[in-house]
């Protein structure tokens, strides 16, 4: 049996077929490609089946250098996924993670994983030791360290119900971004466009917290497939604010592909969710790795 | 500028060549299909769907009309349908009534209705005989946690056996949506699946389907359901990557799979998710049309036959 073939048509079943999933040029800008702790190589390899049979153009791993639990103390398979992103750079990017509880250990990263090294971008991770969020004045050099990289920014963010009295974001981890740290630090750059991961955790609210900060972009992967919710943000912020991620192999990718499938947004909008949109985001760090890509 | 060396597109294109022409012409058809010819597609049996209001927001297909015609358009031709109704309300006999006349009015042979009893609301039996006898109803369904009981309620064994003894089947909801969006007034307790499992090793003769069940993080609630009774299940909480094949095909060198695919049915959770979740996990996983059949229709006629 191909791996890759469909045992039956999903143009009966109302779904694109792998032919137009590869029309779509999804670029998946949440991978989880490493983020295992026996066998993240294992991981990442045996993911691939699935990355190729939906028809993924590009995966963009979120730890590229460290671990998500440590993103500043290296990994000992760090040299392999360094390799890794050299060698299959035609469909795999990395962006490296930070800890705002140390900027200048996180510069330093920068400098290795992005200016000497092959990633394309930072990601905030949810929660840190020191319990530093994004809006913390600790965050502004790194920000224009990313800024002067060209670097994209990648921010976890929740809004967990939680605390005593419960609320939405009293449930989050200490140092564990919200929306609202994300507009808080994008007011402090206006230039700069952030990327406001996870559609703030609770996308009815987290959608509204971002849509007056026009520099901040939602991506809304790693939640549950809520029918109606890319329907709402685009309303909200319009398609051209909106990325996608697939978040595997933890999620699905049939998760995170329904949710714009099933949203009523024009063939041209889905178009710029599923990769176009990060693609302008991301072209200036692109063309300065040497990544070859089209718009 | 835009860079002239693309291998992995042209990878893409060069692996999706095949069959290309004849998907396309597919998809392109008109979306209503003519009667099934012999050979057409299998029907999906949509086991996991819920009509009216959900409680804390609208839904895009909340509306029983809206949501039968989604269903078709995915060429699912049956759909157990529940009433989110029975989350809240202390008056389930009128809610069950509603549920069965909606299915009538706007089902057109679609939705078979499956009512609810609350364990702890009084004269729950009398529910359970109107939803049987007066709706004609083929099974009931459970929300424990929002019905304000659990696995480990007294009468639990007792409801077991009456629907056994009925013919009825009885389907257990694990979870509706993610806690972590919960509205801040609602807290409820996780369902521990565990006490199902002596209740049903009592009750060999019961029809029991978990929904939205994955199991707790070690897989022993998994395990024992499949190893120690005949309970069902369907995947819409099996996330992950390729989770669903992984569940059912067995393992490196022949090893057993942790559920027997004839057990495991299609269930889309819809209208709170998109139909098309379901759809896709489908596709996702590398199964064979023998399995996917099994999963689609097959497994669901053996448990409810039309």
């Amino acid at each position: 049996m191909d791996p890759l073939a469909f045992a039956l048509n999903p143009a009966d079943y109302g779904l694109p077929t792998r032919e137009q999933l590869v029309a779509y040029r999804i670029w998946d800008t949440h991978f989880h490609g490493f983020n295992a702790t026996t066998d993240p190589l294992g991981q990442f390899h045996a993911n691939n089946l699935y990355v190729r049979r939906m028809g993924i153009e590009r995966s963009i791993t979120l730890e590229a250098g460290g671990t998500l639990r440590a993103p500043l103390q290296p990994a000992t398979h760090d040299a392999a996924v360094r390799a890794l992103l050299v060698k299959e750079r035609s469909w795999l990017s990395g962006i490296t993670p930070i800890d705002p509880g140390f900027p200048d250990e996180s510069c330093a990263k920068m400098e290795a994983w992005i200016r000497r090294g092959p990633c394309i971008g930072i990601k905030y991770v949810g929660g840190n030791s020191r319990g530093i969020s994004c809006s913390h004045p600790n965050n502004d050099p790194i920000i224009r360290l990313a800024t002067e990289l060209e670097a994209t920014i990648y921010i976890h963010t929740w809004l967990k119900v939680g605390g005593t009295p419960r609320g939405p974001g009293r449930g989050n981890l200490p140092g564990e971004s919200t929306p609202q740290d994300v507009v808080a630090l994008a007011r402090r750059f206006p230039d700069v466009r952030f990327i406001c991961g996870h559609s703030g955790g609770d996308w009815e609210l987290g959608v509204r917290v971002v849509r007056p900060q026009p520099n901040v972009l939602l991506e809304f992967a790693g939640s549950d497939p809520h029918s109606g919710a890319v329907d709402f943000a685009a309303r909200e912020l319009g398609a051209e604010r909106l990325v996608w991620g697939g978040h595997g192999p933890s999620r699905s990718y049939a998760t995170e592909l329904a949710k714009v499938l099933e949203s009523d947004l024009s063939h041209a909008d889905r178009l710029k969710v599923f990769g176009g949109n990060f693609r302008h985001l991301a072209a200036p760090i692109l063309r300065r790795q040497g990544i070859p890509f089209e718009l | 500028m835009n860079t002239p060396s693309l291998p992995r597109r042209r990878f893409l294109r060069q692996t999706a060549a095949a069959g290309a022409v004849v998907a396309l012409a597919r998809a392109g058809a008109p979306t209503s299909p003519p009667a099934p010819a012999p050979d057409a597609p299998p029907g999906i049996v949509d086991t996991h769907v819920t009509l009216f209001r959900w409680p804390f927001r609208r839904l895009k297909y909340d509306a029983t009309p809206a949501l039968v015609a989604k269903l078709r358009r995915h060429r699912i031709t049956e759909a157990w349908a529940g009433t989110h109704e029975a989350l809240l309300h202390k008056d389930l006999a009128g809610a069950n009534e509603r549920l069965a006349a909606e299915c009538r009015a706007h089902g057109a042979g679609l939705l078979r209705p499956f009512g609810s009893v609350n364990l702890a609301w009084p004269d729950w039996e009398e529910d359970l005989r109107r939803c049987h006898e007066e709706h004609r109803m083929p099974g009931l369904r459970l929300f424990p946690g929002y019905q304000t009981f659990d696995l480990s309620h007294p009468d639990l064994g007792r409801l077991i056996q009456l629907t056994a003894e009925r013919g009825l089947i009885l389907q257990i909801v694990f979870q509706m949506e993610d806690p972590r969006v919960h509205h801040p007034l609602l807290s409820l307790p996780v369902i521990d699946a565990r006490p199902l499992v002596p209740l049903l090793e009592r009750t060999p003769a019961a029809r029991v389907q978990l929904l939205h069940f994955a199991g707790n993080v070690a897989g022993t609630d998994l395990r024992a359901l499949v190893d120690r009774t005949g309970a069902w299940f369907e995947f819409s909480r099996w996330e992950g990557n390729g989770r669903l094949g992984q569940l059912i095909r067995p393992g490196p060198g022949g090893a057993r799979p942790p559920v027997p695919e004839s057990r495991v049915l299609f269930g889309s959770h819809a209208p709170y998710f998109p139909v098309e979740t379901g759809l896709l996990r489908l596709f996702e996983s590398p199964l064979d049309a023998e399995t996917l059949h099994a999963l689609m229709h097959r497994n669901a006629r053996r448990l409810l036959p039309a």
